[in-house]
C-alpha cells in the first residue's frame, strides 16, 4: 500500500499469524453458537473508500476459534449498523442509538448465537453494553482479538 | 376519494337550478371537473364542505371517510409550517452534483435507513434540503449527528448519491463548540495532549509497565511491555478508552504478540489510534493526528503499523 511501511488492520496481522503458524488456536473452548458482526467501517465503508472490504477475514479468524459460527442476516455489504457508529456511541442521543440498534438486536436473537464476535471497539461496546441489556439478549460479546487471545494454545516458553 | 354526480342530481339536492350548478363549476366556486358519461367529479372533502355550507347532510356516507368535523378540529390545532422562501442559491455543502442534485427522490435511502422517521430524520429529506440550498437549516439540525454514517442509504441508492460524504460535510460545517457530545473536545484534547482523553505520558507508561507485570505473572512468563523500542517490527496504536477505563483489555493483543513471538512496541506519546476528526468532520485535525503516527513510525523505525480498529 505504502512504500515506506505497511499499514495493517487487525485482520491482516491475525491472519498472518494463523497462516504462518505463529499462533495455535484451540477451537474447543468456544463451542456455543457464535456469530460474526460486520462493522460498517471494515466492510461497506472500507470497500467504498479503499476498494477493499474485510468481509471474509474476520470470519476466517472467528471460525478458527468457534466451530459453530453463524451468520447475521443480512450481512457483509448489506449488514446493518450496530447503531453506535459515526461517533454515536459518545453522542448524547442515547434513545436514538438504542432504537437504531433494534435491527441488530433482532438479527442476533434470530441467529441463535450466544457469542457475538466484533472486530470494532465501537460495535462491541454498543452490542455488549447497550443492546444486550436493552433487548435482553443474554449474549456474550468479544473483540475478535479477545476471542483469539482466549483461544491461544500458549507456547512452552521459559 | 372522489364524489361523482350529475348536474341534475346536484341541483335537486341543493334546491337550485341546473344552470346555477353549471355556473358554479364554470366559475370554480364548485371545484369539480367533467368525468365520464355526462357526470362530474369532485373531491369528497369538497362535497362535505358544500353540504356544510348549505346545512345539509351528505346524501352518502362512505365508510372509509372521516367526518368533516373531526378533520376540522385537527386542522385548527395543527401548527402550520410557515411559508419558506427559496432564494435560488445553491448549496455550499453539496460540492458535486453527485452529492445531491442527481437525486431521483425515489426514497430508497429512507427505506434503507434504520433511523429514518426518528425525530423527522430522513436521508432523502437531507439530500433535498441540500438541493434547495438550505445549508443553514442542515448545519443547525441534529440529524447528521444521529445518523451513524453507516452507508446503508448510499449502497441502496440507484443514483449513487454520496449521502455519507454530504452528511460528514454538514457535520464539519457546524461551529466547533456546537458539536454534540465529547467528539470535538476529544479532538482538541488529542491535538493538545496526544490522546483523546488527555492521559499524561507518565501515567500511560506506568500503566503499561504494571499491566505487563500482571501478564507476565498470569500467563506470559518473562513478558515486559515494549514501550518505545527502536527497530521493532510492529508499532501498535491504542484506543484511549482502554488505558482510561478498561486497561485489562489491552492484554488481549499483548498475549497474542507474546505467543507469536512478535517484535512490537507501543509509543510513549501520540499513541492514540482513534481519530475522532473522522466523525466530527475535521480534516485538518485528522491530518495532524495521522502525521504524528507517521512520525512515530519513523522515529522508532518500525515496518508495520497496526491500527486497533
Amino acid at each position: 500500500m505504502f512504500k515506506e511501511f505497511k499499514v495493517y488492520s487487525v485482520f491482516d496481522l491475525l491472519i498472518e499469524y494463523i497462516k504462518e503458524g505463529k499462533i495455535q488456536l484451540d477451537n474447543t473452548i468456544h463451542t456455543h453458537p457464535a456469530a460474526y458482526h460486520d462493522p460498517c467501517n471494515y466492510g461497506r465503508k472500507s470497500l467504498k473508500a479503499f476498494g477493499q472490504a474485510f468481509f471474509e477475514e474476520g470470519r476466517e479468524v472467528a471460525r478458527a476459534c468457534c466451530p459453530d459460527l453463524r451468520e447475521l442476516n443480512p450481512n457483509r455489504n448489506e449488514a446493518y449498523c450496530c447503531g453506535a457508529g459515526g461517533g454515536a456511541w459518545a453522542m448524547p442521543f442515547s434513545d436514538e442509538r438504542v432504537f437504531y440498534g433494534r435491527t441488530k438486536a433482532r438479527q442476533i436473537s434470530e441467529s441463535g448465537a450466544e457469542l457475538i464476535v466484533a472486530p470494532c471497539h465501537n460495535c462491541r461496546d454498543q452490542i455488549m453494553k447497550s443492546l444486550n441489556k436493552e433487548y435482553d439478549l443474554g449474549i456474550e460479546v468479544k473483540y475478535l482479538w479477545e476471542l483469539v487471545s482466549d483461544s491461544l494454545i500458549m507456547p512452552n516458553k521459559q | 376519494m372522489m364524489y361523482e354526480f350529475r348536474v341534475s342530481e346536484m341541483a335537486e339536492e341543493f334546491g337550485v337550478h341546473r344552470n346555477t350548478i353549471r355556473n358554479w363549476i364554470a366559475a370554480g366556486t364548485l371545484p369539480a371537473k367533467e368525468g365520464p358519461g355526462r357526470k362530474y367529479l369532485m373531491k369528497f372533502h369538497d362535497y362535505q364542505v358544500l353540504c356544510e355550507k348549505f346545512g345539509r347532510e351528505p346524501v352518502i356516507h362512505p365508510s372509509n371517510h372521516v367526518e368533516l368535523a373531526s378533520i376540522q378540529s385537527m386542522e385548527a390545532s395543527a401548527e402550520q409550517m410557515p411559508p419558506m422562501v427559496l432564494e435560488g442559491h445553491h448549496s455550499e455543502l453539496a460540492v458535486d452534483p453527485n452529492w445531491a442534485d442527481a437525486c431521483l427522490t425515489c426514497g430508497t435511502c429512507a427505506s434503507a435507513c434504520p433511523i429514518a422517521g426518528v425525530d423527522g430524520l430522513d436521508p432523502r429529506k437531507i439530500v433535498r434540503m441540500a438541493v434547495l440550498g438550505m445549508d443553514k437549516e442542515l448545519i443547525e439540525s441534529q440529524w447528521p449527528w444521529k445518523c451513524t454514517m453507516c452507508g446503508k442509504c448510499e449502497v441502496s441508492c440507484p443514483a449513487n448519491i454520496q449521502i455519507v460524504a454530504l452528511m460528514r460535510k454538514i457535520r464539519g460545517n457546524r461551529e466547533r463548540d456546537k458539536v454534540p457530545g465529547p467528539i470535538h473536545k476529544g479532538v482538541v484534547m488529542c491535538l493538545e495532549r496526544g490522546n483523546n482523553l488527555g492521559i499524561p505520558k507518565d501515567d500511560f507508561v506506568y500503566l503499561c509497565e504494571e499491566l505487563g507485570e500482571e501478564l507476565a505473572a498470569d500467563s506470559c512468563p518473562g513478558f515486559v511491555t515494549p514501550v518505545d523500542v527502536h527497530g521493532a517490527r510492529v508499532l501498535v496504536t491504542v484506543n484511549s478508552k482502554e488505558p482510561f477505563a478498561e486497561p485489562d483489555d489491552m492484554k488481549y493483543w499483548w498475549k497474542i504478540f507474546y505467543a507469536a513471538g512478535e517484535s512490537w512496541t507501543i509509543p510513549s506519546e501520540n499513541w492514540e489510534g482513534v481519530n475522532w476528526g473522522l466523525f466530527s468532520g475535521d480534516d485538518a485535525a485528522m491530518k495532524v493526528v495521522v502525521g504524528r503516527i507517521v512520525d512515530n513510525m519513523r522515529r522508532l523505525n518500525c515496518k508495520v503499523l497496526l491500527l486497533p480498529e
